[in-house]
């Protein structure tokens, strides 16, 4: 497979309550570098984002299509928190790896459910070999949803393959009540699923098979 | 990363919504509580807040303090210390605390007028 460069911001969340607020904010324990979903009241998708744990810092990387509507959404949180936002998406590219490369020094490099996570200052230069269809089919092939084909602001990250991102013990966050409701009473009604082609409703279309969201 | 960015970037302007001068209320209920929980001793004061997150996207924060760094409003409710986070004033203003006796779960409850819903279990709203 390769790297593939995605279309994505870069956030630096700082001060003392970072952890507790990114916490209270989305669907996975933010404890330290991991992937997370932030959600409205009614459980729909505002973005899937990774969170990186660096010294003093948390560094949120989503969608940049879906920008705007995460900062309006947590920005108006901060109630007097020790919590500050800045926006470093112009200096850094993000690329997702399928392969474990190696990286030059100031480029940060997670692993994470969709492969390796590549934040890179503009400066550096990384090789992108890997075009939008074959990042597709690489997606398919290992049933990982993406922004703006499965994971949409019309849906609740069970139903669009997100489930594991979504902690079954952690205390209250926006969303909660419905999602753990979903689970509880066993009303997830759909799943994210390969199917062979043709088949209508793909929310990825590949050579062979496609992702869509399928009643479970 | 380029973390030598993070010092300089222009920190995102949060819309600081306006500080609203409170009023609020306590029942006979909570005030009973409240003196049961402070006695005679006026030193302390009831710190009433809102933190982000909750179900519903803000929940309650209720503290007994002696003092806070936070900016507050002090109020001077029936000789209890109540103090408000200019922060979280605008979620606060015209709230009633109150005291429900539960076989689960009993305590202070906020009756918020401010609130277009709130959680099961009461502790957060929107």
């Amino acid at each position: 497979m390769g790297v593939f460069a995605l279309d994505a911001y870069v956030l630096i969340v700082k001060g003392s309550d970072r952890y507790k607020f990114l916490d209270g904010l989305s669907t996975n324990k933010v404890d330290g570098t991991c992937s997370t979903v932030f959600t409205t009241k009614n459980a729909k998708i505002i973005d899937m984002a990774d969170i990186i744990e660096m010294p003093e810092i948390l560094a949120i990387i989503g969608h940049c299509p879906y920008k705007n509507k995460l900062i309006d959404h947590i920005s108006s949180r901060i109630l007097g928190q020790d919590v500050t936002i800045s926006d470093v998406s112009d200096a850094n590219n993000v690329y997702i790896s399928t392969n474990d490369i190696e990286v030059s020094d100031g480029v940060t490099k997670v692993e994470t459910f969709r492969g390796f996570l590549i934040v890179a200052p503009t400066r550096i230069d990384i090789t992108v070999d890997m075009t939008l269809e074959e990042f597709s089919e690489y997606r398919i092939q290992n049933l990982i949803p993406h922004q703006g084909y499965e994971i949409t602001e019309k849906v609740n990250p069970l139903v669009c393959g997100l489930g594991h991102l979504v902690h079954e013990a952690k205390g209250c966050y926006i969303g909660q009540e419905i999602l753990v409701r979903m689970r509880s009473r066993g009303r997830i009604n759909k799943k994210l699923v390969c199917v062979k082609n043709p088949t209508s409703n793909a929310t990825t279309v590949g050579r062979i098979h496609s992702l869509k969201i399928d009643r479970a | 990363m380029d973390c030598n960015t993070c010092d300089t970037a222009p920190t995102i302007l949060v819309n600081a919504p306006e500080v609203i001068q409170v009023s609020l209320t306590i029942t006979e209920k909570a005030k009973e509580m409240l003196q049961g929980a402070f006695g005679d001793d006026r030193s302390h004061g009831l710190l009433v807040g809102v933190l982000s997150g909750g179900c519903s996207g803000y929940m309650y924060d209720l503290q007994i303090v002696e003092s806070t760094e936070q900016d507050c409003q002090e109020l001077n409710i029936d000789g209890f210390k109540v103090l408000v986070p200019n922060a979280s004033s605008h979620l606060l203003d015209g709230i009633e605390i109150d005291y429900v006796d539960r076989m689960m779960g009993g305590g202070f409850k906020i009756n918020n007028p401010n609130a277009s819903s709130s959680c099961g279990c009461g502790e957060s709203f929107a």
